[in-house]
């Protein structure tokens, strides 16, 4: 009690004190006609009729919100007017502020260069920037809720909402603006929702086809005049009038145009591999039946090494595009012949377990150091280029394996140690295995 | 005074969304108690969409394998048919199921008839987009005529739009949007007549290109079918919207209809606070 009475503020007290003077002047003036009680109950009459008064007003105020012009009442309704409104203006003010961060959060949005669409847990729209409603057709207001692949109907978006694959996201083009559109999914916080990132690739993509015509082309135009060189080259080298002094340089004439030939070869594999496109289809690929052919080929060369052992521990067939594993194969085995001395063996190898189809090739050659691994798969690098100049080779041998069987979801693994030799093996999936059988009945 | 204006808006509010009730809302999917009966009418609905959205894909790449002479896509888009043909017979097994376990009734109903009917459409128009990716694939061995198919590029530009509109009403629910569409089935035939007429005039003049013209012929043949499925569609999304079959009336009648029908719609609603 004491509390509150200390709580009081000074106009509570005023209040108070000024109904005590009321009364006091009522009783006194009650003792001198001799009517107390009834001097007293018209003062407190008059003082209900005030307050309610005042209580009306108030709530006339309040229900009617006319914030700007609070009634001008004296006393604790007073009081409690300017407090009210205190806190009125306080909630317009942040209220004020929010809507202005919320204006300022839109206009941002908005100016992003990046199309954004928050969606909830079926996918339903919840909210878009302008730049996703321009790019995919959506219409504000009217689309929030709709789930999006509803209105954004390309198979590859779908199947990337379903399955969330491929995980880069995929690039679709636009059916009428002929865009192209690269999507990608962020996983907010919460399960529940999900944004979903649009980008504008039109330029890259284009960009991305430039480049490929120009190698596609470029390489076809150098190889109808090396076809010449190298058929003139034959000739002047089956030619017994020719100075046998020119005789060594024919013959390393012929072996540059030989390295060009197969740089060029390489170059245009490469940007087909690189340029994402499944030219063809994927097969079951007899993987041994491979191994053992590419084996025979080595033992028909006229400088190889000493022993080409071949170890088939699985007759499974893996599922792929057949002309594309053949270069896995074939430049690993290439490079294991190069880099082998006579003496040295090499070991093919083909098996499957539980993670998967594996096949590695190992050679007792040269090596390599530690510092060269990691960059192996890079084009041109070399590892000693005057060494591998004189081998010929084109350079991009592994950057093929490696483009190559990251279409087929796999690895390339390299171990090495200079001077006892390395094994190259290539980790398939187990989603890519097919055992015999099964492979036999498709087939059937 | 204040009570009785509670009152009023009460009693407004009420027989607004009284009225509502014959129009079907986006909304309207999720009314139902049972929330596997939602599931299973939502997820029809996106089966549909998604077929279409591959048929979309299915003529857009005929067309250009058509128009580019890559016979290599012409044959992808003839196999790809076999993919649309599956997803009909899953939707139609879908609908039928929802029919003789839910017995839907109402907009529900309708939405199933619907339904149904826009998968055979969708299913044609599967059809026809192998027919043209056949006949570009077989087109890609023979010369091309000077103007490279632009007739037809144009034509199957036109044509894929409206495909993709009639889509995009479906999944609006959006009647109006789809009458205008249906509209610009007259353009279609329009463009028709001028590739025929041009083709009759290069059969005329040189008898030996009347194989590839009859070729072309074909494929704006088909392309205009296609064009009359996807107007079948937005029929299909007014019929699943306002409960009104409007095949056989003509796009006139059809406008003033759903204008009076949302006039009174306006009347009866209290005004937009």
């Amino acid at each position: 009690m004491k509390k509150i009475l200390s709580a009081f503020s000074p106009s509570g007290w005023r209040s108070v004190s000024r109904l005590g003077i009321a009364l006091a002047v009522a009783f006194l003036i009650g003792l001198m006609f001799g009517r107390v009680a009834l001097a007293l109950a018209i003062t407190f009459g008059i003082y209900s009729i005030v307050q309610l008064w005042n209580v009306l007003r108030v709530e006339y105020w309040l229900r009617h919100r006319r914030v700007e012009s609070p009634p001008d009442i004296s006393g604790v309704w007073g009081e409690v007017v300017t407090i009210i409104s205190r806190i009125y203006r306080r909630k317009q003010f942040h209220r004020a502020r929010v809507t202005g961060l919320l204006r300022e959060f839109r206009r941002l949005t908005s100016a992003m260069p990046e199309g954004a669409v928050l969606l909830g847990p079926d996918h339903e729209i919840l909210w878009f920037n302008g730049r996703a409603g321009e790019w995919l057709r959506l219409r504000r207001k009217r689309d929030v809720g709709i789930r999006v692949e509803n209105l954004v109907r390309h198979p590859a978006f779908v199947d990337y909402l379903k399955t969330g694959h491929p995980s880069e996201g995929p690039i679709v083009q636009d059916l009428e603006t002929d865009r192209w559109l690269a999507f990608n999914i962020v996983r907010t916080g919460t399960a529940e929702r999900q944004l979903l990132m649009v980008r504008d690739v039109s330029q890259e993509q284009q960009l991305q086809s430039m480049r490929k015509d120009f190698v596609a082309n470029a390489s076809h135009e150098l190889r109808s005049p090396l076809t010449v060189i190298s058929g003139y080259l034959d000739a002047l080298a089956d030619d017994e009038e020719l100075d046998p002094a020119w005789n060594t340089p024919v013959l390393e004439m012929r072996r540059q145009a030989e390295r060009m030939r197969t740089i060029i070869k390489d170059l245009l594999e490469l940007s087909k591999l690189e340029s994402g496109e499944h030219t063809q289809e994927e097969s079951a690929v007899d993987m041994a039946g491979m191994l053992a052919l590419l084996r025979k080929e080595v033992m028909a060369l006229d400088e190889r090494p000493r022993n080409v052992r071949l170890q088939l521990e699985s007759d499974a067939l893996l599922k792929g595009v057949e002309s594309e594993l053949h270069s896995v194969a074939s430049n690993l085995i290439t490079n294991a012949v190069k880099y082998t001395p006579a003496e040295g063996d090499i070991e093919l190898r083909w098996w499957v377990d539980d993670a998967g189809a594996h096949l590695s090739v190992r050679d007792t050659g040269v090596g390599i150091a530690e510092e060269h691994i990691p960059r192996l798969t890079e084009r041109f690098y070399r590892v000693d280029p005057g060494r591998a100049r004189s081998m010929g080779g084109s350079g991009l041998g592994l950057a093929i394996v490696k483009h190559a069987l990251q279409r087929h979801d796999a690895t390339l693994e390299i171990k090495s140690k200079e001077g006892v030799g390395s094994t190259f093996t290539c980790h398939f999936p187990r989603t890519r295995v097919i055992s015999r059988s099964a492979g036999v009945l498709a087939t059937a | 005074m204040a009570l009785s204006a509670l009152f009023f808006s009460q009693s407004a509010g009420y027989t607004a969304s009284d009225l509502k009730g014959d129009v079907m809302e986006k909304s309207d999917l999720s009314h139902h108690i049972l929330s596997r009966y939602n599931d299973d009418l939502e997820r029809v609905r996106t089966n549909v969409l998604q077929m279409g959205g591959f048929v979309e894909e299915q003529l857009k790449q005929a067309v250009t394998a058509l128009v580019q002479g890559d016979s290599r896509l012409g044959e992808q888009v003839a196999r790809g048919d076999q993919k649309v043909n599956a997803m009909e017979v899953a939707i139609d097994d879908d609908c039928s199921r929802i029919l003789a376990t839910r017995a839907p009734a109402a907009s529900d109903l309708r939405l199933i008839v619907a339904v149904i009917k826009t998968i055979t459409d969708l299913e044609r128009i599967g059809d026809e987009a192998e027919k043209i990716g056949y006949i570009g694939s077989r087109l890609a061995a023979v010369e091309r005529p000077a103007d490279r198919y632009r007739e037809i590029k144009h034509l199957g530009r036109l044509v894929g739009d409206m495909v993709h509109e009639a889509l995009d009403a479906f999944a609006r629910l959006d009647p109006e949007g789809a009458v205008a569409i249906a509209k610009k089935d007259r353009l279609v035939d329009e463009e028709f007549e001028a590739i025929q007429r041009q083709c009759i005039t290069f059969m005329m003049e040189d008898p030996r290109t009347i194989r590839r013209a009859l070729d072309v012929l074909w494929v704006a043949r088909a392309l205009e079918r296609i064009g009359d499925h996807a107007k079948n569609v937005c029929e299909y999304v007014v019929y699943m919207v306002h409960g009104k079959d409007i095949r056989h009336l003509s796009m006139e009648d059809v406008e003033k209809h759903l204008q009076s029908r949302s006039q009174r719609q306006q009347e009866s609603l209290p005004p937009a606070r």
